[in-house]
């Protein structure tokens, strides 16, 4: 991208950029900065319910707040329920599983540079490995729990290149090294993870988990997987369940799982929960709760990074959410409102 | 906006006709009427707005077109004949009644009723009835009620009518009517296919993809007339519906439904000295089929059957009272994906008083108790009075106990189906005020619903979906009705206008519920000259808001939509007719729903041949 770029504005350069740089300089100091007006900050993902998804940009100094940034830069949408998003290189790519399409874009600036429109059915999550984005597809949703499948993007071509079939839900994925691990379990009912060898595209192994399994992260080698009774820390090395905390009856159901800085947090309810890894025991008191008259899209999105937390609130689903920025020790920083229904923070760095 | 929609206001205000004010003193007929006798007796202090088989004819062949156009129920349509479902006086979809010659046929798994499968071409007449009717019309009769009615003639000989419509986007409506008589017997078979490629373009870029339909409806009716007073009549609808769901983007997963119904009814009406009673057994049939990906055949389902056995007793024996009592007894077993087999029982009582007190007076009570298993039933009740101060005006008043039963899946499904569910019900009253000079009539209510318990599905433990009884809804607002026709020179112009104000709050966070406009207007125009006539019909939507927390900048605009249309008669006897449309002239782009673009200007042209 970069490359096409640089040869774009050589080409262009004699027509235009000449004419305003030479004459104009003075008149418009502005600096054009050269990145893009979304490159220092994140994204907030809004699933939408009635129409297509937004995507909100904030800043690092949570000054700046854009909201709908795609429709802003495009005259055009995200197609409905957006699911997650992920980067590759100076792109951006936001996957719609009503819509079955995913969208690149730009990192920096949002405009749209492509779409994957074909080969898609209810597509959920990705993972990068060189230049092929696995995603992960429901399919279909009656009586089909098998009919889940990888969907190969070449990330090049924008065209799927293959499929890998999965045996059972196939939901959150994640790729570490030359494989790629691929939850088996969609809203807590399901106990497989299965690891794919990214260079063969084989199945190489079904990992067995504690029942419920809701969520899954991966650091430095070791497997986490919360389920929504127990926290199970595998090591990817030896492929040995290497401690176990089962929650108590308080905190069973927990979900949003983030392992960062030797600390796991999770979600319940109204409340976040912090834990160090390697644990024995679960926490007995939350490390936040926040205030949410949502029947049912509290912590509707989850994520720890850099030190804060980030959590989003769906409200009703039928008009826009917020989120709320805390420290990892529990203080509140401040409150954003949002798009509808915020379900991902993707920091653009 | 607001200019245009001052002046479409002022342009209501000018039309009605009187055909609803009417039916009060109509005769009855040599006719068979089902349900209709009830319907004209006990409706005091409430409107009937009457749409004919020509005002229909002017719209699509679907009852939601047809009300679209001619009543003030909004309906939010998922694009050009794709899901319809009414907010008839800022209520639900499934407060709205539909009543089959008197037989209520909102589904049995949702409590509603997709009017673009509900075809115009069997139906011989269509009442809308503001208003709560649970007393006498039970389930879902919140916002009001809207009526399907067949008649019967006898001794009208043998009659045939065909109507061939074709237009854009390959759009076909074929019908074919055919009716014999005699002293004793009547029957009538009417056969109708409806089907549209659907393809219209978006104002912007693309068009609809994958929104072809089809409606094939059969429609039979018998009576036979046993003695003086003595009739037995049959009557079965029977319809195949198919629909594809238009595609927002062409990326997406296309996906059909499939409706079957069968309607069928058997009446025997006695009458002996003072007497009067009705019989009915009921045997209907749904089931839909949704196929959510057409490149398998996978589908989910709901079947269900109902069988109503229902006697209505009236008593005339007292000096201008009328005494009816309807006892009905109503079993359901239904099935579907995600819902096992289940049956249910529910039998019901209604008491009918009505009196005509002086020539000036009229006054109703009524009171109605269910008895079920499957829920805590209230007691209902209504009572109506109207008053004619003069020739010119006359003061209504209605207030009434109504209720929506919850529904199989709301009980049923699993998993979460609640079996421990109230009813929905609403405390509700109208202020209704008929004002009548020479050719001129104005009808003008206002009502107020208070809803309680309404069903909302809800999160509970273990990631389960659950419905409970969560809402509280209060709607108020005014209904006016308008209308006048006149000779003018050798031809005859008629103007009818309906203007509707609605407030819909959700009690809790004083909210006006999304898709619920403020205003809505209809208005229409005919002229007949000689053997041509000329119509013109119009729709004003007012703006609706689509987030709960009425965000406007997410509102959809207001529209206007205006369709002309004329014909000419040859043929010794003017029975032959040759005619032509445009609906939406002025090309109008909008939206009903969100991202989802209706047609712009079309056209058809239609033959219609009575032999």
């Amino acid at each position: 991208m970069k490359l096409s770029k640089l040869f774009l504005f050589g080409v262009l350069g004699g027509l235009f950029f000449n004419s305003c740089s030479s004459d104009d300089d003075n008149v418009d100091p502005q600096p054009e900065p050269e990145v893009g007006v979304y490159s220092e900050g994140l994204f907030v993902l809004n699933e939408g319910a009635q129409a297509a998804g937004t995507v909100t940009y904030i800043s690092d100094d949570m000054e700046t707040v854009e909201n709908e940034i795609y429709q802003a830069n495009n005259n055009d949408d995200l197609g409905m329920f957006l699911q997650s998003m992920f980067f590759h290189e100076d792109n951006a790519y936001i996957i719609s599983n009503g819509s079955n399409l995913i969208t690149a874009v730009d990192r920096n600036t949002f405009e749209v540079g492509g779409k994957v429109d074909s080969g898609l059915k209810v597509p959920y999550y990705a993972a990068v490995v060189g230049e092929t984005a696995y995603v992960t597809n429901l399919a279909e949703v009656i009586d089909t729990p098998n009919d889940d499948y990888i969907a190969l993007v070449d990330l090049k071509t924008l065209e799927v290149t293959g499929t890998i079939e999965i045996d059972g839900p196939a939901s959150k994925i994640i790729a570490e090294d030359e494989f790629v691990y691929v939850q088996n379990s969609s809203y807590g009912v399901g106990n497989t993870i299965t690891v794919i060898n990214s260079a063969t595209k084989d199945v190489v192994k079904t990992i067995q988990v504690n029942d419920g399994l809701t969520d899954m992260e991966i650091e430095n080698d070791y497997l986490y997987v919360l389920g929504t009774g127990s926290f199970e820390t595998i090591d990817l090395t030896t492929g040995q369940k290497v401690s176990e905390v089962v929650l108590t009856d308080d905190l069973q159901g927990a979900s949003n799982l983030e392992v960062e800085d030797g600390t796991a947090y999770f979600t319940l309810d109204n409340a976040v929960y912090a834990m160090a890894v390697g644990a024995t025991t679960n926490p007995v008191a939350p490390m936040i709760e926040y205030t949410s008259n949502s029947q049912w899209g509290k912590m509707y999105g989850f994520e720890v990074e850099d030190d804060k937390i980030y959590i989003g609130d769906a409200g009703d689903f039928g008009s826009n959410g917020f989120i709320q920025v805390y420290t990892t020790s529990g203080e509140f920083l401040k409150q954003i409102s949002v798009g509808v229904a915020p379900n991902g923070f993707y920091f653009n760095d | 906006m607001k200019k245009s929609t001052f002046y479409l206001l002022f342009l209501a205000l000018l039309n009605w006709t009187p055909s609803f004010a009417q039916l009060d003193s109509m005769n009855y007929l040599e006719e068979v009427f089902v349900s209709n006798v009830k319907l004209r007796e006990f409706s005091t202090g409430q409107t009937l707005i009457k749409i004919d088989d020509s005002v229909s004819k002017l719209s699509r062949p679907t009852l939601g077109e047809a009300l679209r156009f001619n009543s003030p129920i909004y309906f939010k349509e998922n694009g050009l004949g794709m899901v319809s479902s009414p907010s008839f006086r800022g209520t639900t979809a499934s407060q709205t009644a539909v009543l089959w010659n008197g037989i209520n046929i909102n589904s049995q798994f949702n409590g509603q009723v997709n009017f673009n499968i509900i075809s115009t071409a069997g139906i011989d007449e269509v009442t809308v009835r503001g208003g709560g009717g649970s007393v006498v019309y039970g389930t879902g009769a919140i916002g009001g009620t809207v009526h399907l009615n067949n008649r019967l003639h006898f001794n009208q000989g043998f009659k045939n009518e065909l109507f061939l419509q074709y237009g854009s986007y390959n759009t076909v409506d074929a019908r074919y009517k055919t009716e014999a008589s005699g002293e004793l017997w009547s029957l009538s078979i009417a056969g109708a296919r409806n089907s549209s490629d659907n393809d219209y373009e978006y104002p912007d870029n693309g068009e609809n993809l994958n929104g072809q339909f089809f409606n094939n409806t059969l429609d039979v009716g018998l009576a036979y007339k046993i003695a003086p007073k003595n009739y037995l009549r049959a009557f079965s609808s029977f319809s195949h519906a198919g629909r594809h769901f238009s595609l927002i983007r062409p990326s997406e997963t296309p996906t059909k439904y499939r409706d079957i119904n069968s309607r069928n009814l058997l009446e025997w009406e006695t009458g002996i000295s003072h007497f009067k009673s009705t019989t009915k057994l009921a045997f209907l049939d749904e089931s839909f089929r949704y196929y959510e990906n057409l490149s398998s055949d996978k589908y989910s389902f709901g079947q269900a059957e109902t069988f109503i056995a229902r006697n209505d007793l009236e008593y005339t024996g007292f000096k201008d009272v009328k005494l009816a009592s309807v006892l009905s007894n109503t079993h359901t077993s239904g099935e579907g994906s995600g819902i096992d087999d289940n049956s249910r029982n529910i039998f019901s009582a209604a008491l009918l008083l009505k009196h005509h007190a002086t020539q000036r007076f009229s006054y109703e009570a009524g009171l109605r108790k269910e008895l079920t298993n499957n829920y805590e039933s209230p007691v209902l009740f209504s009572a109506g009075a109207k008053y004619e101060f003069s020739s010119f005006y006359a003061l209504k008043l209605n207030a009434s106990k109504n209720f929506k039963i919850p529904t199989y899946n709301d009980l049923y499904w699993n998993p979460g189906g609640n079996p421990d569910l109230k009813p929905e019900t609403s405390l509700q009253g109208e202020i209704g005020n008929s004002f009548r000079w020479r050719n001129f009539d104005l009808d003008l209510t206002a009502y107020y619903i208070d809803i309680k318990d309404m069903i909302r599905w809800l999160p509970a433990s273990g990631g389960i979906w659950r419905p409970q009884n969560e809402d509280e809804v209060r709607s108020y607002g005014l209904e006016g009705l308008l209308g006048w026709e006149k000779h003018i020179g050798n031809g005859f112009l008629r103007l009818k206008g309906i203007y509707s104000y609605t407030v819909s709050e959700n009690q809790k966070t004083s909210k006006q519920l999304i898709y619920v406009p403020y205003h809505k207007v209809t208005g229409s125009a005919g002229y007949a000259y000689g053997r041509w006539n000329f119509d013109y019909q119009l729709l004003f939507n007012g703006e609706v808001f689509t987030r709960s927390d009425n965000d406007p900048k997410y509102n959809l605009d207001a529209y206007t939509i205006s369709n002309i249309s004329t014909s000419y008669a040859f043929g010794q006897e003017k029975s032959y007719r040759l005619g032509a449309r445009v609906r939406n002239i002025f090309d109008e782009a909008y939206q009903n729903v969100e991202d989802r673009w209706m047609p712009g200007v079309n056209f058809n042209i239609y033959l219609n041949l009575n032999f």
